[in-house]
């Protein structure tokens, strides 16, 4: 043991080190800093990923948040305000939106100088609001703008009532008259609940007879028709058996003919019943609509209702939009054919690009031997996932529909021509189109499962005697399911929200009837479909009234993001299960 | 267990290869004959030249990158797996050469059970992973699958810790069960000689002496080849022991002779700890 001298040993802390450093620094050595120097420190770096990921995810949350919001409040039944304006002119409407905007010049030259002042004083600035004064049959208009300064007096009368009409859309005003089975009656609510109620049931019915039981009986006819064209086709127009097919089916085109006038004559009776029930509404200038009281979805009286008749309507609303039919130019109604439509076309998507992927990249993975064609394929799939869905869409219309379809109806429909059966967009190329689209992520993700089961377990396969097949099938794959699953779930939720190649091969604005129905044979991929996300494009920008659709995109848009949630949500939950099961122990 | 057999062999100048192994009664398992591998351009093993005695228990010992452990899976034809592989000799099972034309691979790995480094059992049940070597040659009968359970289980010393959760998923184990299980694998298919490859090296001394009583159980019924790291496993669990340095097979002979009278000063150096 030495004896330090107190140079040797300074006293403890901060102090001690700096004499240290002082003293080297005499010395002419280095001189040692006790503090890092910054660029060797990490936190900068990390308070700006950080930071940057938290404006990412306010912003994300934000959008989801304002599309929520719109979502959940559009269906909210909201008061009529009767707004009576300066110049005399009284409308009635439901306010809408609102906001301040610069006055224009002609507009201040017509005021009068206190309401002239007021608004220069506020820097030519005045709020005004955008009311649904509805009755587009009446006005040619939905919405109309009221300036604040140009509102004498607004009131919510309790009188007034809000229709919902199967067309037309909405209409605004008082109750003018009730008919009821040809007899004019007086207002009575109860009554006129019941009757609505009745009313709508004969509509439901008159339609149901008209879609399902002469819509039946229209396939049948159309059957019969293209069976006599294809005997026709087939054996040659004067030839015998022709000639029997057609005298057989035109017999049995008249037994469905006599069927059909038995539905027709039922529906022009339920027709003219219900032309017997009658409702007279009053807009607010006095002009008076009067229509079938089966034309109207949905009515209540907008300033007298209760917290429970509001929920009611709220959620009739929300029942009517995923359970029912488009209306009035998809801008009304329910949203149910899209729903259906973006589910089968993306389950049917899943159908197609499971196996495909799997066994690429299990060729590419196992089989294939790495080498440069192997990598320049692999490249290749990386690039596929770049390329715009635009320009997989017109790959699916030109090669799918056109030469594909188009080669099947020439094999397979010729009767039909020259209408296409499959030669034109449908919901199997749609969902064949968007399989190619998404293949690329099932075959990187099923390729990076593959590598990552470790090389000990195919070895001890092997050890076992097992064929590579066997390890392939019992001890590679089930290790590598939740990679794979993975891979689908990123391609689904691709899939289910692409909506650009789509329109280009099988969606549409309206389809008249679902891929799936009650008719031989059932399935029908053939048939053009709706979708959501195009559904969103096409309200909110594609029709007559940007306006009154506007509330639509928004629920539409949050109910596509809920389906497309859930379905992830289901497949993420599948695959932690299977986790589960294959986790590894705690070696 | 019988006497010993000595051979004066190949007069090598720079490591002399001495023979004087124990040989068992029932003769021998696998015949290794002037065998030489090459990874690509690398040789890792030059003219081993030795018998494995069926019944017995046969260590590799040696230091890292010696080739035991290619040499060990030479003998299931586990290193096909490999790119670039190339091979010359024989290695003879039964008077035939297992790389010779014609050797179904499959068959021949269902005559050895192999047992890795790290406990391998697969993403199944403990029942799955033991009868999986049964399943894959196309056994389906469920009595001879339960009978095969039990019985490999029971030689693994693991029917007790296993018998009330043969169902459940054999990840659950702790690593020295799953190393036993591995064992209970190995055995399946009722193998002529199972392989283990450090079959101890990821397991805590008390699953080691686990393994090394199982090991010395089943020595009689198969013939056992195990590589190990542990000059003292190798010790006490084999019969013979080989001692490999830099792809060649120095010094193959009875294990007692081995670490207590080793003939070639490279293998005393080695057992010592002069080097290794």
């Amino acid at each position: 043991m030495t004896v330090s001298t107190e140079q040797d040993i300074p006293a403890s802390g901060a102090a001690g080190l700096a004499a240290v450093a002082a003293r080297e620094a005499t010395a002419g050595r280095r001189v040692r800093r006790f503090s890092s120097d910054l660029s060797a420190v990490g936190e900068p770096a990390l308070w700006a990923f950080g930071g940057a990921l938290a404006l990412g995810i306010i912003l994300v949350a934000g959008f989801l948040a304002m599309i929520a919001w719109n979502g959940f409040t559009t269906f909210w039944p909201k008061p009529v305000e009767q707004v009576e304006l300066r110049d005399g002119t009284v409308l009635a409407g439901v306010a809408t939106r609102g906001g301040p905007y610069r006055v224009g010049e002609d507009v201040l030259q017509r005021l009068d100088d206190t309401q002239r002042a007021e608004i220069e004083d506020n820097n030519g600035i005045a709020n005004r609001t955008l009311y649904q004064t509805a009755n587009f049959d009446l006005y040619g208009d939905d919405f109309r703008w009221i300036s604040d300064f140009e509102v004498a007096q607004s009131t919510t009368p309790p009188d007034y009532w809000y229709f919902e009409r199967q067309v037309w859309g909405v209409f605004i005003g008082r109750i003018a008259g009730l008919t009821i089975d040809g007899e004019s009656r007086t207002l009575d609510r109860a009554l006129l609940a019941r009757e609505q109620s009745a009313a709508r049931d004969r509509f439901n019915q008159i339609r149901r007879l008209e879609q399902r039981d002469i819509g039946r009986i229209n396939f049948q006819i159309e059957r019969e028709r293209l069976a006599q064209r294809r005997a026709v086709l087939r054996h040659g127009e004067d030839s015998p058996e022709a000639q029997a097919a057609v005298a057989e089916g035109q017999a049995r085109i008249a037994e469905w003919q006599d069927e059909f006038r038995v539905l027709q004559a039922q529906v022009n009776e339920l027709r003219e019943l219900d032309r017997r029930y009658r409702i007279q509404m009053q807009e607010v200038g006095g002009r008076e609509v009067d229509v079938e009281l089966s034309q109207i979805v949905r009515l209540f009286p907008a300033n007298d209702l209760g917290i429970f008749d509001k929920i009611g309507i709220y959620l009739s609303r929300w029942w009517e939009f995923v359970s029912a039919e488009p209306r009035e130019a998809n801008t009304q109604g329910g949203v149910l054919p899209a729903i259906f439509g973006t589910v089968a076309m993306t389950l049917l998507m899943v159908v197609f690009v499971a196996p495909f992927g799997v066994i690429t990249a299990l060729y590419l993975r196992e089989y294939a031997k790495q080498g440069r064609v192997t990598s320049l394929v692999r490249i290749s799939v990386n690039n596929l996932a770049g390329v715009p869905s635009i320009v997989y869409g017109v790959f699916g219309l030109g090669f799918f529909a056109y030469t594909m379809g188009g080669t099947i109806d020439q094999l397979f429909y010729p009767e039909n021509l020259p209408n296409p059966t499959f030669g034109k967009g449908g919901i199997l190329w749609a969902s064949l189109t968007l399989a190619l689209l998404t293949v690329p992520v099932v075959i990187v993700a099923t390729e990076e499962a593959l590598a990552a089961v470790p090389r000990s377990m195919r070895e001890g396969s092997l050890a076992c005697g097992a064929s590579k097949w066997q390890t392939i099938r019992y001890v590679v794959l089930p290790k590598a399911l939740p990679g794979i699953m993975t891979g689908l779930i990123l391609a689904m939720a691709r899939g289910a929200g692409e909506v650009a190649p789509l329109m280009l091969v099988g969606v549409v604005k309206l389809a008249p009837a679902l891929p799936i129905d009650g008719f031989y044979p059932f399935i029908h991929l053939d048939r053009s479909f709706m979708h959501l996300g195009f559904h969103i494009f096409d309200v909110g920008f594609q029709s007559r009234n940007s306006e009154a659709g506007k509330p639509m995109v928004f629920v539409t848009t949050l109910l596509l993001l809920a389906l497309i949630v859930t379905m992830n949500a289901t497949a993420i939950t599948i695959r932690n299960r299977l986790k589960r099961k294959y986790a590894d122990g705690q070696f | 267990m019988s006497d010993t057999t000595t051979l004066a062999q190949s007069p090598d100048d720079t490591a002399k290869t001495s023979y004087h192994y124990k040989t068992g009664n029932q003769g021998v398992a696998l015949d290794i004959k002037d065998f030489n591998l090459w990874y690509g351009e690398t040789q890792a093993l030059f003219d081993t030249t030795f018998p494995i005695q069926k019944g017995l228990v046969t260590a590799l010992i040696g230091p890292s990158g010696c080739g035991k452990s290619t040499l060990l899976r030479s003998l299931n034809r586990m290193n096909d797996l490999v790119d670039g592989l190339r091979i010359s000799g024989k290695i003879e099972v039964d008077g035939f050469d297992i790389y010779g034309k014609g050797v179904d691979v499959i068959a021949l790995r269902k005559r050895m059970g192999m047992v890795f480094q790290k406990p391998n059992p697969f993403a199944m049940s403990i029942y799955d992973n033991v009868t999986y070597p049964l399943r894959v040659d196309g056994v389906t009968k469920k009595s001879i699958l339960d009978d095969t359970v039990e019985r490999c289980l029971r030689s693994a010393a693991l029917w007790d810790e296993a018998k009330d959760r043969l169902h459940d998923s054999a990840l659950g184990m702790s690593g020295g069960q799953q190393q036993r299980l591995c064992i209970a694998r190995g055995i399946a298919s009722d193998p002529e000689v199972l392989l283990m490859d450090e079959p101890c090296s990821a397991l805590d001394p008390i699953a080691t002496a686990k393994i090394e009583n199982l090991i010395s159980q089943l020595a009689g019924t198969y013939t056992i080849v195990i590589v190990t790291h542990s000059m003292t496993q190798a010790a006490r669990v084999s019969h013979n022991t080989g001692f490999m340095y830099l792809g060649r097979l120095i010094e193959y002979g009875a294990t007692e002779t081995i670490f207590t009278n080793p003939k070639v000063p490279r293998t005393n150096d080695y057992v010592t700890g002069r080097f290794g």
